[in-house]
């Protein structure tokens, strides 16, 4: 079902380690590690075709996830126990069978970490790779020009592609990011400009796929979107009330998607069958991934899901954000974790059986993780200094655990890794040089994470 | 044999079986608000308890006869809420705040003779168990462990609570006496277990458990013997209530992928 909508505006260790050359950042995604890549017979970049981004905002907690630490203290572990998963020697924490079932197919980072413990700056960072125009609780935005979300990178640089839908190549699924009442710096086009903000997307449970962008008014239902002559009246209506010269970009490209029956379909969750319906979890970020496997099989060179658009797990409870200062492990095993893992499991299994998954990067992340110290509360504080992120597909080869943090999951113990590298990571995937980059405008930064490839 | 009472798919949590047998008391999100649900034992005419109420709240407890549920109000401010314990009659009228915000309340329990109420507290620095009276008078902590004690179930005679702990590295269900006292460890094992609930008649003990490798709804007797998978399936079970007659539990799965209410004899 596909309707019409209105935004709601609310608030490692290392197992397999080929020998690495470390290069500068400036030329890090250049040709001469491209070569060096090539001579040892590795994979070459660009063998992604797609990226899929699980923005996890909140910051979950790396010790509850992928990054258990069951000899720490009892105040620092927690009350979840490990369990194997189908890489001898490697554990996650109880609350994911089946992500452990399957680590075969994906990698994890155990070594990130970050400048800021500020959702607001550190969103930025983690969407970007730079904390430039991020702004945190203060209101007072950092120096410097905000950078290009990694999507609007990816779109810039696969535009030209094109999908046979049409449909733009920066697709977010899920609502506009927020800390309190304002939205977070770093989900849009940055400095590469409005072109290359993402086109947004919401999935509903109750209601299906909405189009935020698109509000108009309630006579015209999803029943009439086939009808091209009703949909351009409505608009031109809404744009006489609007008194605008010209419509909205977004609102064009939201009109051309609508009335092209080939974009309409991959929206259309309804075209799914019920088990692939049901592997995905019947909540509002599981069939939010299943939108999103639509969209990268039409061709979409980057999709962002956002699990929820606040950070706290309480507001806009339909899934609820991972910023859990109390109630973390209640929470956990109520509902985040045996979503994460159902919804997460089975997006990698079917893009697997698809043929997908080596041509599609996807990363879950959130923008830091959270102390190992439990907080009076039975919570865990914001985290910058390690934390945790899976990866998979693309060239990324799966059972990979890159980097192994301390004894308590507090700082990286060896290979610390930033969300610049992160980006640097994705670009590679996708086969964008450095070179690409800086004409664009952009300044590389980050080191590409050869561990993974 | 499952019995399956709910399609609607929306997250649920928390069910208890209402005194009667006729309705039952849940945690409902529904969109987009976290807050308490009766529906009928067949599944059917959901009706919002308190409709007024703007604010996450959840974990809805029946007291014995039926005629008060005790209940978890979560008032959002900033990042946090700031979780209290109230009571209302079982239509929704009288409510008010019976412990007040100090920490992190939550889990409420009517003891059987409705004469005080048991429930999780951080006020001491972690979540712990404590009584006090129906009016949320003399506060007693009944435990004193580092790790999260959770998840007070009275024994239907009231001399006995059931709950979880981490006491021993692991969430697993223990038994003490109503003062506190004698607590004993009732299962083993490296994997979690919550929820534990009593039988109508005392005898038995049903909780989830995740040895099977996923949350499934587990039966014990009230020693921690016998044990059996009541719910044996790879999906994540939760939330067990007795009917009052002893001869069903209902639970929560996800087994069709969203959260709905099934129910299963028991033998």
């Amino acid at each position: 079902m596909l309707l019409f909508g209105r935004q709601t505006q609310r608030t490692c260790q290392t197992l397999h380690r080929r020998a690495f050359v470390q290069v500068g950042a400036s030329s890090v995604l250049g040709l001469s590690l491209t070569n060096s890549l090539q001579a040892e017979g590795g994979r070459t970049p660009g063998s992604a075709k797609s990226v899929v981004l699980i923005w996890l905002w909140g910051g979950p907690s790396q010790l509850d996830t992928f990054d258990p630490k069951p000899k720490a203290p009892l105040e620092f572990r927690g009350p979840f126990s490990t369990i194997p998963t189908k890489v001898a020697g490697v554990r996650f924490c109880e609350l994911f069978p089946k992500l452990a079932g399957m680590n075969d197919k994906f990698a994890v980072l155990r070594t990130l970490h970050t400048q800021s413990n500020d959702h607001g700056i550190a969103g930025t960072i983690g969407l970007t790779g730079n904390a430039a125009g991020g702004t945190g609780l203060d209101g007072k935005p950092l120096p410097g020009t905000p950078q290009p979300a990694m999507g609007a990178v990816v779109a810039k640089a696969m535009a030209k592609s094109g999908n046979p839908a049409k449909l733009p190549p920066f697709l977010v699924v899920g609502g506009k990011l927020h800390q309190g009442k304002k939205s977070i710096i770093g989900e849009g086009g940055g400095k590469l400009g409005a072109t290359y903000d993402p086109f947004r997307l919401e999935y509903d449970p109750a209601t299906g796929t909405k189009v935020p962008a698109l509000q108009l008014p309630t006579e015209i239902t999803p029943e009439r979107l086939a009808d091209r002559l009703a949909l351009q009246s409505a608009f031109d209506k809404s744009d006489r009330l609007l008194e605008s010269a010209s419509l909205d970009q977004h609102r064009r490209r939201a009109f051309e998607m609508l009335t092209s029956p080939s974009s309409r379909v991959a929206f259309d969750l309804s075209q799914e069958n019920e088990k692939t319906v049901r592997s995905y979890g019947k909540t509002r970020f599981g069939q939010s991934c299943l939108l999103a496997r639509r969209l990268v099989e039409t061709g979409v060179p980057f999709v962002q899901v956002n699990w929820s658009d606040h950070v706290e797990a309480e507001e806009d409870s339909g899934d609820g954000g991972w910023d859990h200062h109390y109630r973390n492990f209640q929470i956990m095993q109520d509902r985040h974790a045996a979503w994460l893992d159902r919804t997460v499991s089975a997006f990698l299994a079917d893009l697997d059986e698809r043929g997908l998954l080596k041509t599609t990067l996807v990363i879950a992340v959130g923008e830091f993780g959270r102390t190992p110290k439990i907080n009076d509360k039975a919570g865990r504080e914001h985290h910058p200094g390690c934390y945790s992120a899976l990866v998979a597909g693309g060239g990324v080869v799966g059972g990979r655990i890159v980097g192994t943090s301390d004894a308590r999951a507090e700082k990286p113990a060896d290979t610390p890794l930033t969300p610049a590298d992160l980006c640097a990571t994705v670009h590679h995937a996708i086969g964008l040089t450095s070179e690409q980059i800086t004409g664009m405008g952009l300044t590389p930064a980050g080191r590409l994470i050869e561990e993974l490839f | 044999m499952n019995q399956r009472l709910t399609t609607d798919g929306s997250f649920k949590q928390h069910l208890h079986w209402s005194p009667d047998g006729k309705r039952f008391l849940f945690t409902r999100i529904h969109q987009g608000k976290m807050a308490l649900w009766t529906m009928t034992a067949e599944g059917k005419d959901f009706k919002r308890l308190l409709p007024d109420h703007k604010e996450p709240h959840f974990d809805g407890h029946w007291s014995k006869d039926g005629g008060r549920i005790i209940y978890v109000y979560d008032k959002l401010e900033g990042t946090d809420g700031k979780l209290s314990i109230r009571s209302c009659h079982a239509d929704g009228t009288e409510d008010k705040t019976i412990i007040p915000h100090k920490a992190f309340e939550e889990s409420p329990r009517w003891s059987p003779d409705e004469r005080r109420i048991l429930w999780v507290s951080t006020r001491d620095g972690n979540p712990d168990l404590y009584t006090a009276t129906a009016e949320g008078k003399d506060i007693k902590r009944l435990t004193n462990e580092i790790a999260s004690d959770l998840h007070p179930s009275w024994s239907p005679d009231g001399k006995r609570i059931a709950f979880t702990s981490g006491r021993n590295g692991t969430q697993k269900v223990h038994v003490m006496e109503a003062d506190g006292s004698k607590v004993k460890r009732l299962t083993d094992g490296d994997y979690l277990e919550a929820w534990p609930v009593w039988s109508p008649d005392g005898q038995r003990i049903a909780f989830v458990s995740r040895k099977s490798g996923n949350g499934n709804i587990w039966l014990m007797n009230s020693d921690g013997k016998s044990l059996k998978n009541l719910t044996d399936r790879d999906a994540e079970d939760s939330s067990p209530t007795w009917s009052p007659d002893g001869k069903r539990i209902a639970f929560v799965s996800d087994e069709d992928g969203g959260a709905d209410v099934y129910s299963i004899a028991v033998d």
